[in-house]
């Protein structure tokens, strides 16, 4: 197949030994919007969170305390730096080993919070992003087992069969399970419950743009 | 033509024709439910007022972020016509577009520190986990066409036919999407009656402005979207009517649907996207 015809034409290639990174649009569009994301995250201050309080007339103000702030910030910027090395990357392993990364450093990034319920849908997402780990990196596996190569460009090549459609299978629920979409999201929603507006848009970002590259990845993989 | 000069005609048709497309929306809506309802112009009208309008910034929002986030939304809708109709480009460069969308829908509503912002952030998360699985239905028209880019599509259908007739479950699943997108839609829980406005309720004056633009030409873009995929490269005429039966189906089903609460909203788009994608790889594979 051609690698342009997914992502628009390609606009260059970085052949570091068996691991050939390239740009298309596509790729240069969700590294910069990332890079965007992320730069933003590092200079915004956190919003403050009014609730109304139950049994009198006053307001619940929730913020995020200093030391939190830093702790979730430098998490956010780790997590937005990862995302964006997945965007541009050019090798299967490579991919997996930052959607693991981004899912790890999720849950670092509500770890952080004082809330009760949000630790809990953190501590689920958690469970189910460890879970998630085994499909992925074993998705990851049997495609290396059955093809050879774990580059972009020579998967592109390969003509697909059964077991590289089952560990595209596995990778699917792996990506699934550890970016939290349906029907994986009902804890993940939950912990966006918690102040720190900034930290937890990397969480969305990233598990949304991690899914398109997957998409992108496993119709070279199997076209 | 200069680039540039066509890029420029582009957006601003998008926005005078989608805020035109989201007015008769609105009147479709009004008169099934036995309204007079306003002039098809007043969408139009409203997005211009709010440009004059006295700003006011919350003091618990997060900023820069409560400010740039406007921009971003006005940003990625722009970078979608020039993807779009400007270029033809990938279909997959949409979709980041569209994923970019729905953080902004997202932030919107954490970054200002409002309950009702809140809500809607966190309806915008389930919502997201069901509209990009809908969105994601565009690879079986890759394994159909055997490519992304917008102009194959086009020539694909220039030679096969029109996509609708192989593809119809997409083309359900995505005016599904679309549907989602209009106003009262049944799906849109970000911007529920019961959470106020949703992610915009802090937002007033000219931020206010900036996203009503960016809805229309949100709206011109996906019905555009949906046309050039399922139909080909169509005349002027044809393209006006086409975006006119979407505004006005997706006003009828709006006018006689409830608003789902957001586990039955998401429940039912992803049933859909599952049927629309393992339907159509078996009509693909046992049927054409």
């Amino acid at each position: 197949m051609d690698l342009g015809s997914l992502g628009g034409d390609l606009m260059g290639i970085v052949p570091l030994g068996d691991i050939v990174l390239y740009l298309t649009p596509l790729h240069l569009f969700m590294f910069i919007a990332v890079l965007t994301f992320t730069f933003l995250i590092a200079i915004s201050r956190t919003e403050t969170q009014v609730e109304a309080s139950f049994g009198d007339l006053k307001d619940n103000e929730l913020k995020v305390g200093l030391a939190e702030f830093k702790a979730r910030r430098f998490l956010a910027i780790i997590c937005g730096i990862a995302t964006a090395g997945a965007m541009i990357t050019g090798d299967l392993f490579n991919f997996i080993l930052f959607v693991a990364l981004t899912g790890v450093v999720n849950v670092g990034i509500v770890s952080a919070v004082k809330q009760i319920d949000v630790l809990d849908a953190a501590f689920q997402y958690g469970l189910i992003a460890m879970m998630a780990s085994l499909p992925l990196f074993g998705g990851g596996a049997i495609i290396l087992a059955a093809t050879g190569t774990l580059s972009f460009f020579e998967l592109a090549k390969f003509t697909s069969n059964s077991m590289v459609l089952f560990g595209s299978t596995l990778l699917l629920i792996g990506v699934a399970g550890e970016t939290g979409i349906a029907p994986f999201f009902a804890t993940k929603a939950e912990m966006f419950r918690t102040p720190g507006s900034p930290f937890i848009l990397i969480i969305h970002l990233s598990s949304l743009f991690m899914i398109i590259r997957a998409i992108e990845i496993l119709l070279v993989i199997i076209t | 033509m200069n680039l540039m000069a066509i890029i420029i005609i582009n957006v601003l048709i998008s926005f005078l024709f989608g805020s035109i497309l989201l007015g008769f929306h609105r009147k479709i809506m009004a008169r099934i439910q036995l309204r007079p309802g306003p002039p098809i112009i007043q969408y139009f009208l409203h997005s211009l007022k709010f440009f004059f309008k006295e700003t006011a910034f919350p003091k618990t929002a997060s900023m820069p972020f409560y400010l740039s986030i406007v921009c971003i939304l006005c940003g990625i809708w722009i970078a979608a016509i020039i993807i779009g109709p400007v270029l033809k480009g990938s279909l997959l460069l949409l979709f980041a577009i569209y994923a970019v969308y729905k953080i902004v829908e997202h932030n919107a509503g954490s970054s200002s520190g409002s309950p009702y912002g809140k809500m809607s952030c966190v309806r915008a998360v389930f919502s997201a986990s069901s509209e990009l699985p809908l969105f994601a239905v565009i690879a079986i028209i890759y394994l159909q066409v055997g490519s992304m880019n917008i102009s194959d599509i086009i020539n694909y259908q220039s030679i096969h036919g029109p996509l609708i007739l192989k593809l119809p479950l997409v083309a359900i699943v995505l005016f599904v999407l679309i549907l989602s997108k209009s106003p009262y839609s049944p799906f849109g829980i970000t911007k529920g009656k019961d959470i106020i406005s949703g992610y915009e309720t802090e937002h007033f004056g000219l931020m206010r402005g900036y996203i009503m633009l960016s809805d229309s030409i949100s709206w011109y873009m996906l019905s555009w979207m949906f046309l050039t995929i399922f139909f080909g490269n169509l005349s002027v005429l044809s393209y006006v009517v086409g975006m006119l039966v979407i505004a006005f189906l997706t006003g009828l089903i709006n006018a006689t649907t409830p608003i789902l609460n957001p586990n039955h909203s998401v429940m039912s788009q992803i049933s859909m996207a599952l049927i629309g994608l393992l339907g159509s790889l078996l009509l693909m594979f046992f049927v054409f």
